[in-house]
């Protein structure tokens, strides 16, 4: 199974198929976790899977799935809510002839449930004050990575930079265009562009250079002085662009560019 | 997923709209069987709105991970096993971004188009392993195929898939 240091090939792929014997499993598992390379070309391998998943015929969901979905999580949301209520001090009903003896007893659990009321109140401000923390420090994280990535797109001595121009019409509508292949990252910024008509948007595309069909890169729309912009659209990464165009669609944008194409420029060949 | 982890019910409703056809889709293949098929579907949506931590981007993008879990988890279902590998624990590394259904759908009829260009004893093989959940030698046993020819022949197929599919 192993090839001096490493999970030969054929059986790290069946071991990503999950298609070995289960002691065969433990082994290459034991393995992998302690080897960066079997464990890179395991994630690749499952890579490669989820494309034979993509290949599979669409199947509509059956009717109702979604609404069943949303019911377990209001349900789960509920039940978490009910849990949360379970962690706070039960009440105790009364017995209709206290004896005296008891006294002492109730008054203790009186005394306890106090406490336990206290310390369940504060538990739920702590929780209350950690969750909105973990909301701050993953909204910042957001915003940092969006900034870093804004960054590394701008700076990349490989990005491509080019210019959009449409002809002869002064003042002209020009848009640049800052694209990254390899990180799928593409900033737009475009100016002097008429304004549009209610019901529609300018879109961007990319056209790849294999010749496949271009690829929708973010819709904007222009203010009031003619300047618009797409920061980081969301869109595959690894495309290689022959050019970007910007063409007038219905406001809801569209799967294919319709014509004319308003803004246009080649990518040179120097990019990724 | 940012929302979701912060206890979002419309984001991950949201997530749900956007991947649950593929994940049905995939189970529904595997399965044959449309309420087992749902089973699976809703069970790991469930589960990631359980516990969201079980993906992170650092696993590679939701779309390709959701469509491995899917795979495992309907395999799984098929044997009536218990799941052979936690959730937390896929990590796929894909360059493919599935949040855009446009490229989703054109990316399917490229990975149609190259799978159903692999010659037939690499489709059959991978089809037995993938979508039938067999072991290398119950496909070995099945196609009368000694097992060296049997491992040559899937990791073949998927060498054949990633190449064709490479910027």
């Amino acid at each position: 199974m192993n090839d001096a240091q490493h999970i030969s090939p054929d059986d790290l792929a069946l071991h990503a198929l999950q298609a070995l014997s289960p002691q065969e499993s433990a082994a290459v598992r034991e393995h992998v976790s302690g080897c960066g390379v079997c464990r890179a070309e395991l994630a690749s391998l499952h890579g490669d899977l989820a494309m034979v998943a993509l290949g599979v015929e669409q199947q509509p969901l059956p009717a109702g799935a979604r609404e069943r979905f949303a019911q377990r999580l209001e349900s789960d949301a509920r039940a978490g809510a009910v849990e949360g209520k379970r962690s706070e001090p039960m009440s105790i009903e009364r017995t209709s002839k206290p004896r005296l003896a008891t006294w002492a007893g109730w008054l203790a659990a009186a005394a306890a449930l106090i406490v336990a009321a206290a310390l369940g109140f504060e538990v739920n401000s702590l929780r209350a004050r950690l969750q909105e923390s973990d909301n701050k420090i993953a909204a910042f994280q957001a915003s940092e990575s969006q900034a870093k990535q804004v960054a590394e797109v701008l700076t990349a001595p490989s990005a491509q930079k080019v210019v959009l121009t449409a002809s002869k019409t002064p003042p002209a509508p020009t848009g640049r265009v800052v694209y990254l292949a390899s990180r799928g990252g593409l900033i737009l910024q475009a100016n002097n562009l008429a304004s549009i008509p209610a019901g529609k948007t300018y879109e961007l595309w990319v056209i790849p250079a294999d010749g496949s069909a271009p690829i929708p890169a973010g819709l904007f729309k222009p203010d009031a002085a003619g300047n618009g912009s797409l920061v980081l659209p969301s869109i595959p990464q690894g495309v290689k662009a022959k050019a970007f165009g910007v063409t007038l669609e219905d406001a809801a944008g569209s799967k294919t560019p319709t014509a004319p194409i308003l803004l246009a420029g080649a990518a040179p060949q120097s990019g990724e | 997923m940012e929302r979701v982890r912060a206890g979002g019910q419309q984001a991950m409703t949201a997530v749900f709209d956007r991947y649950a056809g593929l994940v049905y889709s995939v189970a529904f293949r595997v399965l044959k069987d449309a309420g087992h098929a749902e089973d699976v579907t809703q069970e790991i949506f469930f589960q990631l709105w359980r516990n969201p931590a079980s993906f992170s981007f650092s696993k590679g993008s939701l779309g390709a991970w959701l469509l491995v879990v899917a795979r495992n988890r309907a395999i799984d279902h098929l044997r009536q096993r218990r799941p052979a590998e936690p959730i937390d624990e896929v990590v796929v590394v894909s360059a493919t971004n599935l949040q855009s259904e446009a490229e989703c759908s054109i990316l399917m009829k490229r990975v149609r188009g190259i799978l159903g260009d692999l010659p037939q004893e690499q489709q059959q093989s991978l089809q037995l392993a993938f979508f039938d959940g067999l072991s290398h030698s119950e496909i070995a046993e099945r196609t009368g195929q000694p097992l060296g020819t049997v491992k040559t022949r899937i990791r073949s197929a998927l060498s054949s898939l990633r190449k064709r599919l490479e910027p």
